[in-house]
């Protein structure tokens, strides 16, 4: 009920800042593939399944909302050249054992439907890439490790897609930041406090460390790693400051880079050492999250985080792919803990799965001819701007990840809601529900989209 | 030379363990030496803190254990649940009635039923109901936004109650004279089941759980900085303020269990149904009922925990794996010790604060060091700390 409160205050103060946003039902966004093929009376799947009720279900949860939001929108429509859009999704709870079977049931009863699977995490990416490759189906994923997109030896090339750059080279791009800003940061040294999974501990490779060394961004070699469940992490962050870093980098989620900067502001140091990370902690979540400690300068404790942006985000409403999705996302009534990446970007998911499928049977003639091998030749032929512009992917000469992204930083929003806040006083405060008030958190760009180093040797 | 060892096989793996305990503190200690003192300090006062929180988790285990012999697995699911309602009262400025009116009728039904349901056949009984009901149900929903502490502790006290005697009444009664072993896989059953209760009612978002907040700045506490000792300890340490309150909670509720297994006629029953279920109902112990009231008890705690552990980090899934993490504070300190609980946490919270200065990158102090100590301290105290020696008559 607060959260509630809180986003539609704010998706109120959106929508009064831009009068111009028509309240009419907005064109798709996307100039997809025109059909050649008629699939009246068939059904196209979208299959997925992944972590929905285990320790990274909060950010997947909003993957299965806006997929059924997506899927109703086409059904509404007409559907896809004609066939209905439906989708079969599982929850494994995060367990390997779980996504392994699944994987195996899915693909014995679907199995000759199944040439396209979304998945969510890295870990499952590299569970089952050897099958995926063996069986033919061509996987989707927002961010997979280098193991599972490109093998051990990160050159082997396999049947994943991210559309997300690989973490590593997000860090590789965060480097390139650094070392084209001495003011932000002078003499460089980051060291990363982030959790101990794959994912988390990503951009911690040599290669990376070997680059940003060569930029003249010295890049610690120990992490300092602390699990979702720590109450108290000056240990770990003080010992990545004892080491040198002036940079602390995480590969956190939700309540992860809150407590890094929580522990910042309590030691006084929230000035001296900068803050970033990748792209999940652009999130929502961390910027409401963040805001139970406040720095020295009265605003909250995660204003000022740097992090990656390889997407548009919700509130660059000039863009006609986020105002669609905007625009579901109002209609259909979303929670606002909704209002996170996971249901902007499947959106986007989504709308590269019915043009891969779109262009695929064009080029077969049925939906029943198409084979994994014919929609992994569409996926590796695309140069795709998803939703007409809220990401770009791709996968030419063996790419298999996102090869563009920028920085950007969070901040607060000011009173007017023309940009950031500068201290509390000229802060946009919300009523939080609790009779508390809540600062407005906002995404701030800082660079253009640029292509990220390719670090996964 | 094979007699000798043969001989004084028993000295020589003391002595062998002796020597393992030496270079582990020597090793130890070359790492510690080249740190300032006050790192060293910091985690000290970050290691006992965080063991205090471990501590009531562990206290939470232990009061199930010595009442009934049974291993809680689902402690840490009953910490989100407990949590959750607290949130759910806490945060919200106008509260259902019907919402707060049935959980206050539910759980004076589930009270006054604990020993039959042909107590509510009773008049008497019926009124009490009924006026408990309404009684939880005014506290629960009266003032508006400002009264949010009466709400929630209102709603959270009866929340436990409720999900403590739910759990024994329909899933550890039946099982009653059976196998322990038996019961203590009903505990993961019943985990999963609160697992998917909690996700169903609350989602998987984490939620922030403002609890531990300065009205003045509505923000968190600003720590205690031992500015002061700056110079003599050659840096800051600083001292949590929410982290204090959690120990100090967690200290009272340990003294508040102590007296009443020690003085009160409900905490002798159940120490007497820990020993012998069957013995004690034949002296006229109310086992069902002790066995209830040990659930609610433990739920309480398991709620006071998850708030507690809520408002420091958030309020998410994730909590119910601190109980995992209490698991060696636990057997540290034996597991029918309610001192051995808070002494168990505490040792269990430096040991991983110490490890993770020393080591961070490999995890060494959540993952490996906890459970050194816990096998260096069973081999030479295989009951735990506190833990009561049994002998078996054959």
């Amino acid at each position: 009920m607060k959260k509630n409160c809180i986003l539609l205050a704010l998706l109120l103060l959106i929508l009064s800042a831009l009068p111009s946003l028509a309240q009419d039902m907005m064109d798709y966004p996307s100039e997809m593939t025109a059909c050649e093929v008629d699939l009246a009376g068939e059904t196209i799947n979208i299959f997925h399944f992944g972590d929905l009720s285990g320790p990274f279900a909060f950010v997947t949860q909003p993957v299965v909302s806006a997929v059924t939001d997506a899927v109703n929108y086409w059904n509404s429509r007409g559907g896809v050249c004609g066939a209905e859009l439906a989708q079969v999704y599982e929850d494994t709870g995060g367990s390997r054992e779980a996504a392994q079977s699944t994987y195996d049931r899915l693909t014995s009863q679907y199995a000759d439907e199944l040439d396209l699977l979304l998945l969510y995490s890295s870990d499952d990416g590299e569970l089952l890439r050897e099958q995926l490759a063996e069986d033919e189906i061509v996987s989707l994923i927002a961010a997979g490790s280098i193991a599972s997109l490109y093998g051990e030896d990160g050159q082997t090339p396999g049947w994943l897609y991210a559309s997300n750059p690989l973490y590593i080279n997000q860090f590789g791009s965060f480097c390139q930041f650094v070392a084209a800003s001495p003011e932000i940061f002078p003499d460089p040294v980051i060291g990363f406090v982030t959790w101990p999974f794959a994912f988390g501990l990503a951009g911690m490779e040599p290669a990376a460390r070997e680059y940003c060394g060569g930029l003249g961004v010295q890049v610690l070699a120990e992490p300092q790693v602390f699990l979702p469940t720590d109450t108290d992490i000056l240990t770990q962050v003080q010992n990545a400051i004892d080491a040198g870093a002036n940079i602390i980098y995480t590969n956190t989620i939700a309540s992860g880079p809150a407590l890094i900067a929580g522990t910042l502001a309590d030691l006084g140091m929230e000035d001296e050492i900068k803050l970033a990370g990748f792209n999940w902690v652009m999130d929502t979540s961390v910027g409401i999250l963040g805001q139970r400690v406040l720095k020295s300068n009265g605003l909250p404790s995660v204003d000022g985080m740097f992090g990656s942006m390889p997407f548009l985000w919700w509130t660059e409403l000039t863009s006609p792919a986020v105002q669609f999705v905007y625009q579901q996302f109002t209609i259909n009534e979303r929670g606002p803990a909704e209002q996170n990446i996971a249901y902007l970007v499947s959106w986007g998911v989504v709308d590269s799965i019915i043009e891969t499928y779109i262009r695929t049977v064009n080029r077969v003639g049925s939906l029943d001819a198409v084979t994994g091998a014919d929609i992994r030749e569409t996926v590796e032929s695309m140069d795709y701007a998803i939703l007409g512009g809220l990401y770009q992917i791709t996968y030419e000469e063996g790419m298999r990840d996102g090869t563009m992204n920028r920085m950007a930083v969070l901040k607060y929003a000011n009173t007017t809601m023309s940009g950031a806040a500068t201290g509390p006083d000229d802060a946009m405060l919300i009523d939080d529900g609790a009779g508390g008030k809540l600062f407005v958190p906002i995404v701030v760009p800082l660079t253009d989209f640029m292509e990220v180093p390719q670090l996964r040797g | 030379m094979t007699e000798f060892i043969n001989r004084n096989q028993r000295q020589l793996t003391w002595l062998l363990y002796a020597l393992a305990a030496i270079a582990l503190l020597l090793f130890i200690g070359d790492q510690l030496a080249g740190k300032k003192a006050a790192r060293i300090v910091q985690t000290l006062i970050s290691g006992v803190l965080v063991g205090g929180v471990y501590g009531l988790v562990a206290l939470g285990i232990v009061v199930i254990n010595k009442a009934s012999g049974v291993f809680n697995f689902a402690h840490g699911w009953m910490m989100v649940v407990g949590g959750m309602i607290f949130w759910s009262f806490f945060t919200v400025s106008e509260i259902s009635l019907a919402g707060a009116g049935l959980l206050s009728a539910a759980t004076m039904l589930m009270i006054m039923t604990t020993v039959s349901y042909r107590n509510l056949l009773e008049r008497r009984n019926l009124l009490i109901t009924a006026g408990g009901t309404v009684a939880l149900t005014l506290l629960m929903t009266i003032g508006g936004i400002e009264w949010q502490w009466l709400h929630a502790l209102t709603g959270t006290f009866a929340g436990a109650i409720l999900t403590g005697l739910a759990v024994e009444r329909f899933t550890i009664r039946p099982l009653i004279g059976q196998p322990l072993f038996t019961a203590v896989l009903m505990t993961l059953a019943v985990a999963e089941v609160l697992h998917g209760l909690t996700q169903i009612a609350w989602g998987t978002v984490e939620l922030n759980l403002p609890v531990f907040v300065d009205p003045q700045t509505n923000s968190r506490f600003k720590p205690i900085r031992l500015d002061g000792l700056r110079e003599a300890l050659d840096g800051l340490a600083i001292i949590r303020v929410e982290l204090v309150i959690a120990f100090v909670l967690a200290l009272l509720a340990f003294i508040g269990f102590m007296l009443f297994f020690r003085y009160t006629s409900v905490g002798l029953a159940m120490r007497a149904t820990s020993e012998d279920q069957q013995l004690a109902q034949s002296v006229g112990l109310r086992v069902r009922v002790i066995l209830a009231i040990t659930w609610a008890v433990a739920a309480f705690l398991a709620s006071i925990a998850g708030v507690l552990q809520g408002g420091a980090v958030g309020l998410s899934l994730n909590i119910s794996f601190v109980a995992l993490r209490v698991f060696p504070a636990v057997l540290l300190g034996g597991l029918e010790s309610i001192t051995g609980a808070l002494v168990g946490g505490i040792i269990i919270g430096i040991v991983e604060q110490f490890g993770t200065l020393i080591n961070s990158s490999e995890q060494v102090g959540t993952n490996l060091a906890p459970y050194v100590v816990l096998m260096l301290v069973l081999v030479i105290r295989p009951d735990g700390l506190f833990g009561e020696k049994r002998i078996e008559r054959i």
